[in-house]
């Protein structure tokens, strides 16, 4: 059969007169492409199976690589280059065997015949294999020739294709729809009519490219370029999740709008965005720019787990760096091993082991940076921060100093009944999390060398209540009983999860306390109260407090009756605090002597805290509560000490594996495949290092999507086995090479691709163009795109005069209808700006993750909780009833009437205004006739408004021609 | 303007776009309106870019009607009562059954078992046992489907709703309303196909993603109607408009739209001129919808709406009458039933006022539903986002933990087996010890009810096909009648 469809071809290519019925690139072909067909049809056919992931592949065979197709099966190989016959591939796919047939049928359909004929064909010819292309390095760039002369680059490799297919592009768009375009695309503003008209006298080529450099220069290009990378940030003003609380990131939101403006590198902001802080001697604003990776959502539900949203985060930030950099769908390979793209389960981790090394935790806003507006706050902000370090550091000296022979114990398992515990980078555990009526607090792990006695130390800490240590709502907390349990390391599988209690045969041997002593006791018993005394920690009296020593620290010791032995033991402490109403530590650290160290004698040992390191700790803690008060914003900072990274099994926290460490993705990196990353700094390098391809090819792929609705590569988010093939690979390559020759310049690419033909061509079509191409995919014509919801309401503000074009600065509210905020868990108040503020440009408004601004979310703002690299451009009724009825779309409307209203001719003068062009003069009588309508039914000033309301309405105002 | 090479369909879009009101001011009269309305719901919604899938199979189930108990509320003191946890209240989990287990707030190892709080009793012919707490629910019981061992995976509430709704418990995922609307579109011309209402005294955890679109386009997405005033936003003119300067406003846009329309030939301004048509449409259409007032007062009774405060039960009413006039999706949340033992918020007076609240309206729904021939093709589902567990949690008051290895929900009509029960959980309810299902077994379900082999309803997204139940699911037929 196949052997009849490969003649039919053949008879169709010598009948020269018949092969236009035929698409071009279905006539008969010399070669066929690994690239376009074959490697397409085994993505979708075979590579389930046979494809890079080690726990789905069947028969040990993989059919993506070289080594899979050509080895040796045992006498035979699944592709035999030049022999169909001898290829086991051909067999499995024809024979009518089903124990052989391939694919089987609970997986899919067999192949057709034509499918068949191209596998025969490849291997007939070779069976030539060549990297996926998004992988591969780049080509070298040269400019295809073409019939009809073209001089910008851009148009030669469009023109070639399409004259390939005999298609003829469209002339260029008149010269009003084209400054109509510039303008929206590069400043999200229509063009005022003076500039129209200053352009329509002149709309020669040197004029054009005066009008881009203008447009490229005006501070409104980066208010309008940094909203997709916004959405690609997932940026917000508020947490996220179902509490949704308000955060302090917009400086970050700032630097972003200043970048752009300032045409900063692509590299430079990108190194910046995601290791700033590692940078050599960073600055503040290179830290500032790590918000990009804050901007992961928070969950502050009552149940949450600390350390489960802290992983969520770090995921997070692997999968927005493997979409806005790599082009790549991340989040399959968080459980498994990706089942079409060469991205392994290992791959995966490695990427996430380079987020998993910063200080920001699972709940809380730190670490936040104080933001400077000007010098002297710059200086008092540096000040400040410098003198913070001081007295961390003096902290941790005057500690080491008071403490010697004790060693800091931060076991790897802890646990408790109800709040969760925090392990902190100077060893203490912070209290977080709703509490239980009744804590018992566990410190479990394996340790080596002998123990001798244990030192407990109450830490007070901001954010407790009274400033600690304690979680009673004074600061107070009754630690009842301490138990010590050992048990032999090699004898017991380790956290077999069998405890003292819950088994008898658990190992565990309790280690009598013998003597007990504190640096201060409550001793209430004088008003009625009890003495709560530290030997009662050995019994199952009420146990020891604090009161009223709050906000500073307080430590007991306790003596072992009889010290362990030299050994590797499994320890665990038991901190048991059942006095009820959260009276249990908040923030606490646990300490060993291993040798015997000088425990001096009595039960109340002042001098078991350290005066200086107690001065050090107050002055520290006086330190921080005095902080300049400047806008903060959320960054990204490195541990000092290193977290361990493991992979998780299935993708789940609960099951971490094998220990691993940084590294790139194998598949994409043919250029530094000895490189021996150690962090954040060392991935966002090797993103843009100029040969690394994929990533160069993603960033101008976005941008021409941008300019054009739809990218050279339709699947911007996937450049993996599974998306889409570009549409014109040459110039995706060409444009990708000229930015990195241009210093990864984003207006040099910008002015390239609207310096084209193929830019500033007519969007017109037929129905002939759209039944030959209807996606566009060959650019024989320009595109309408509908404005986004935010570009929308800045063109309304713009035409009706209202813009308030101020830069930066915190969130604003426009109104919005009431009642927005009945859905979200805790209510918010809207209280709608006035003055200016009111009319800022979109970008600037506040944002709710859990109530979005109605009128951006009708019109598809993404939720801000995940990355967001392409917006969907919906048309709905709802969006008509939003532009219709809203009340600050009526405000608009108002202002534009009256703007209309000063005019000679009104209604002449709104087409221009509105829509960058002269009226017809049927449209210029329909206007009028409405204006006299309204103007009957009630009276004029509602008849002016009415005109706004409706050239603001129209379908044209609502898209970029 | 004709064009030959325009399909029927095209065609037949054309005279969907002829809105109502200007056929009467054509002068065409109400027959010819009733005809062109059965012509429109013939077709997919108006003003979409995207045609709906159509079912795979004849569906049992047109439309659904899902009563979301946000919060999660007690199986154990509604419908799953347990001897043995009974017998054993106030003692320990063994560790076989705590090892391992996460709970949001409690700890599994030292918390204590907590038989029910209340009374049950057998009703109806099938036997089965209900609550004191749910006496109206208690005489439809061989009208509804049991699904008793039902297991989820995400512990808190914000991400459970989202599992329980998109399949996945994050955001991005399109919700089970949305994949309903994109495989059957929606048989209302002037309504969204699928609306969401809540009541109670917030919102429920977690928002808009739950009845979100995902990567589905937007017009997919649930419409979230508000509890009180307008129930969709900007549905009234603009301060000071007048119903005939809003008809002008509509034609002029129409107008100049259709004007500039001839210049460029966009199909998308035809589609966009569709949309303008609908929105007009919607704001007639859903004051008539929302004025429950017009609804007799025995079947008000029924419901046990008493005045014009937002409730449950208007809600219910408001359900009846959305998928009687063409939705295809109302999913209605009602919140507070995560009962974990803080002063209100425990298994004591805070559940019975919730149940309160809720079973009057639940019951009516089916019996009204059944009543007017149409429980037979709308499927009700009743339930939380997890259950809560058999250990008690240890606050000020009686409560119990979330709970996800098993729990309780209900369903009725739609092709369901009336009075049937599936899944069996050992003797205190921890777990399924036969018949156990997922969330994605749930989900499959449904979608095998409203006409869909649930791998083949997918959504081709960042080069991916995606479906509801990603790469689960299976379908439960005992449960199909």
């Amino acid at each position: 059969m196949s052997r009849l469809i490969a003649s039919i071809h053949l008879a169709l290519a010598t009948v020269g007169g018949l092969i236009w019925l035929a698409e071009p690139r279905e006539q008969e072909p010399t070669r066929v492409s690994w690239q376009n067909e074959v490697r397409p049809l085994l993505a979708d056919k075979c590579l389930h199976c046979h494809g890079p992931d080690p726990a789905t592949r069947e028969a040990d065979l993989r059919l993506d690589t070289p080594e899979g197709f050509f080895a040796d099966l045992g006498g035979y190989q699944a592709v035999v280059a030049g022999d169909p016959e001898d290829s086991e591939l051909l067999y499995r796919v024809t024979t009518d065997d089903e124990r052989d047939r391939m694919p089987p049928a609970k997986h899919g359909e067999p192949l057709n015949e034509a499918e068949v004929d191209l596998l025969r064909r490849w291997i007939e010819q070779g069976a030539e294999w060549e990297a996926h292309w998004a992988y591969a390095p780049f080509a070298e760039p040269a400019v295809p020739a073409t019939q009809h002369p073209v001089a910008h680059p851009i148009d030669a490799f469009v023109r070639a294709e399409l004259e390939l297919r005999g298609m003829q592009p469209n002339p260029p768009a008149d010269p009003a729809t084209q400054l109509r375009r510039l303008a929206l695309d590069l400043t999200g503003l229509p063009p005022s009519p003076e500039q129209l008209d200053a352009w329509l006298a002149d709309p020669s080529e040197e004029a054009w490219a005066s009008q881009v450099d203008a447009l490229l220069a005006s501070p409104d290009f980066a208010v309008r370029w940094a909203r997709p990378w916004l959405d690609a940030a997932r940026y917000a003003d508020s947490h996220g999740f179902t509490i949704d609380g308000g955060r302090s990131i917009w400086p970050w939101r700032d630097w972003v709008v200043d970048a752009i403006d300032a045409d900063m590198p692509f590299d430079q902001f990108t190194i910046e965005q995601l290791a700033g802080d590692l940078l050599p001697n960073a600055t503040r604003s290179q830290r500032l720019a790590t918000g990009f990776h804050r901007n992961t959502q928070i969950n502050q539900e009552g149940g949450a787990k600390d350390e489960e949203n802290r992983v969520n985060a770090v995921l997070d930030r692997v999968n927005t760096t493997g979409a806005v950099w790599l082009g790549s769908t991340m989040s399959c390979a968080q459980c498994h091993t990706h089942k079409y793209d060469p991205i392994t389960h290992t791959d995966y981790f490695q990427l996430y082991a380079f987020f998993n090394q910063t200080r920001d935790s699972g709940v809380s806003s730190d670490p936040s940076l104080l933001v400077a507006r000007n010098d002297a706050e710059e200086e008092q902000a540096v000040a400040w921060e410098a003198s913070r370090k001081e007295r961390r550091a003096a902290v941790q000296a005057a500690h080491a100093a008071a403490t010697p022979g004790w060693s800091i114990w931060q076991p790897k398992a802890w646990a408790s009944n109800g709040p969760e515990l925090r392990p902190e980078e100077d060893g203490a555990y912070r209290v977080v999390g709703q509490g239980a009526i009744y804590s018992t607090y566990v410190l479990q792990g394996v340790r080596a060398g002998a123990l001798h006695a244990l030192r407990l130390e109450a830490l007070p800490a901001r954010g407790l209540p009274g400033g600690g240590p304690g979680r009673g709502s004074n600061g107070n907390f009754v630690l009842q009983q301490i138990r010590v349990y050992a048990r032999n390391a090699a004898e017991y599988e380790v956290g077999d999860g069998r405890t003292p209690e819950n088994a008898e045969d658990s190992g565990w041997v309790r280690l009598p306390i013998e003597r007990a002593m504190a640096d201060f006791e409550q001793n209430t018993s004088g008003e009625g109260g009890r003495h709560y005394s530290i030997a009662q920690t050995l019994d199952d009296r009420p146990g020891w407090a604090i009161k009223p020593g709050f906000g500073e620290p307080h430590v007991a010791q306790f003596l072992l009756a009889q010290a362990l032995p030299e050994g590797e033991w499994e320890l665990r402490i038991e901190l048991q605090q059942e006095h009820g109403d959260r009276h249990a530590l908040g923030h606490f650290r646990m300490l060993l002597a291993e040798q015997e160290v000088e425990l001096p004698e009595g039960e109340v040992v002042p001098e078991l805290v350290d005066a200086a390191w107690a001065d050090a700790l107050r002055a520290h803690r006086e330190h921080e509560g005095a902080r300049p008060r400047l806008p903060m914003s959320l960054v990204l900072e490195a541990r000092e000490v290193p977290r361990e990274t493991r992979l998780f099994g299935r993708g789940s926290f609960l099951d971490p594996q094998q220990v691993v460490s940084p590294g790139f993705p194998a598949s994409m990196n043919h250029f530094a495949p000895d490189a021996q990353p150690q962090n954040r700094l060392d991935l966002a390098k090797w993103l843009m290092d100029p040969r690394n391809a994929l990533v160069h090819r993603v960033t101008v792929n976005r941008w021409w999507q941008q300019l054009f609705g739809t990218g050279l590569v339709e699947t911007e988010n996937d450049f993996g086995l599974r998306g889409a093939q570009p549409s014109h690979a040459a110039l995706l390559d060409w444009l990708a090479q000229d930015y990195v020759a241009s210093g990864y310049s984003r207006k040099h690419v910008v002015r390239q691709i609207v310096m084209s033909h193929t830019y500033r061509q007519a969007n017109s079509t037929t129905a002939q163009q759209r039944e030959r191409d209807p996606n566009n995919r060959w650019l024989a014509r320009q595109r309408r795109l509908r404005l986004e919801g935010e570009a929308l309401r800045d063109a309304a503000l713009s035409v009706s005069g209202l813009l308030d074009a101020r830069r930066g600065g915190g969130p604003v509210q426009p109104p919005q209808p009431d009642g927005v905020f009945a859905f979200t868990q805790s209510r918010k108040s809207w209280n709608a700006s006035e003055g200016g503020d009111r009319f800022r440009r979109s970008i600037y408004t506040r944002i709710w993750r859990s109530s979005p601004f109605p009128f951006y979310a009708v019109f598809d703002a993404p939720a801000a909780s995940a990355t967001c690299t392409r917006r969907v451009r919906s048309n709905t009724p709802l969006q008509a009833l939003t532009l219709a009825n809203d009340a600050m779309v009526i405000e608009f409307a108002t202002a534009l009437g009256e703007r209309l209203q000063q005019q000679d001719d009104p209604f002449a003068a709104a087409f221009p205004l509105v829509l960058t062009r002269p009226g017809s003069q049927a449209e210029r009588q329909r206007l009028r006739e409405h204006w006299q309508a309204v103007a009957e039914m009630r009276d004029e000033a509602s008849a002016w408004t009415s005109l706004g309301r409706v050239l603001l309405n129209l379908d044209e105002f609502l898209t970029r021609p | 303007m004709i064009d030959p090479r325009r399909t029927s369909i095209e065609v037949a879009r054309e005279a969907q776009r002829i809105s109502r009101r200007t056929l009467l001011r054509r002068g065409l009269g109400l027959g010819s309106l009733a005809f062109l309305d059965l012509l429109r719901r013939d077709l997919p919604e108006l003003g979409t870019a995207q045609d709906p899938i159509g079912p795979h199979f004849a569906p049992r189930a047109k439309r659904v009607i899902w009563l979301f108990m946000a919060g999660a509320p007690s199986q154990f003191e509604l419908f799953e009562p347990k001897p043995t946890l009974q017998r054993l209240d106030g003692q320990v989990l063994p560790p076989s059954l705590s090892a391992g287990k996460r709970f949001a707030f409690i700890d599994g190892a030292s918390a204590k078992l907590l038989g029910t709080q209340r009374k049950f009793a057998q009703h109806g012919e099938t036997g089965t046992p209900m609550s004191e707490l749910l006496p109206h629910t208690a005489k439809v019981v061989d009208d509804l489907c049991w699904l008793r061992a039902l297991k989820g995976q995400e512990i808190n509430h914000g991400p459970a709703k989202l599992f329980m709704n998109t399949g996945f418990g994050q955001f991005g995922r399109p919700s089970a309303g949305a994949w309903s609307v994109y495989g059957l579109g929606s048989e209302a011309d002037d309504l969204p196909g699928f609306v969401v209402l809540t009541s109670g005294n917030r919102g429920p955890r977690g928002g808009a993603p739950l009845w979100g679109n995902g990567f589905l386009q937007t017009q997919f997405a649930g419409t979230p109607f508000r509890a009180a005033g307008d129930p969709v936003l900007n549905l009234r003119n603009p301060e000071g408009v007048g119903d005939s300067e809003q008809a002008e406003f509509f034609d002029a846009v129409g107008d100049l739209n259709r004007l500039a329309a001839d210049q460029h030939a966009d199909p998308e301004t035809e589609a966009r001129i569709a949309a303008y048509e609908l929105a007009a449409r919607m704001q007639t259409s859903t004051p008539e919808l929302i004025d429950l007032s017009r609804e007799p007062e025995s079947v008000r009774k029924l419901y046990g709406v008493e005045d014009e405060r937002p409730s449950f039960a208007r809600n219910c009413l408001l359900a009846r009458r959305l998928i009687e006039r063409g939705s295809r999706f109302v999913q209605l949340y009602h919140t507070d039933w995560d009962h974990h033992g803080d002063p209100g918020n425990h298994l004591g007076k805070p559940l019975e006022a919730r149940c309160r609240e809720v079973d009057q309206a639940s019951a009516a729904l089916i019996t009204d539903l059944k009543q007017r021939g149409l429980l037979d093709d709308t499927l009700v589902i009743w339930g939380g986002e997890f259950g809560r567990t058999p250990l008690g949690e240890v606050r000020n008051f009686i409560g119990r933990d979330h709970h996800v290895e098993a729990f309780t929900v209900w369903m009725a009509g739609g092709g369901t087996k009336p009075g049937a029960s599936y899944g069996i959980t050992d003797e205190i309810g921890f777990g399924a010890v036969d018949q156990g299902m997922d969330v994605h077994d749930f989900h499959a379900t449904i979608l095998h009810l409203l006409g869909f082999d649930h791998t083949r309803l997918t959504y081709r997204f960042q080069g991916r096909d995606f479906r509801l139940t990603d790469v689960h699911g299976r379908v439960i037929r005992d449960v199909v009648a």
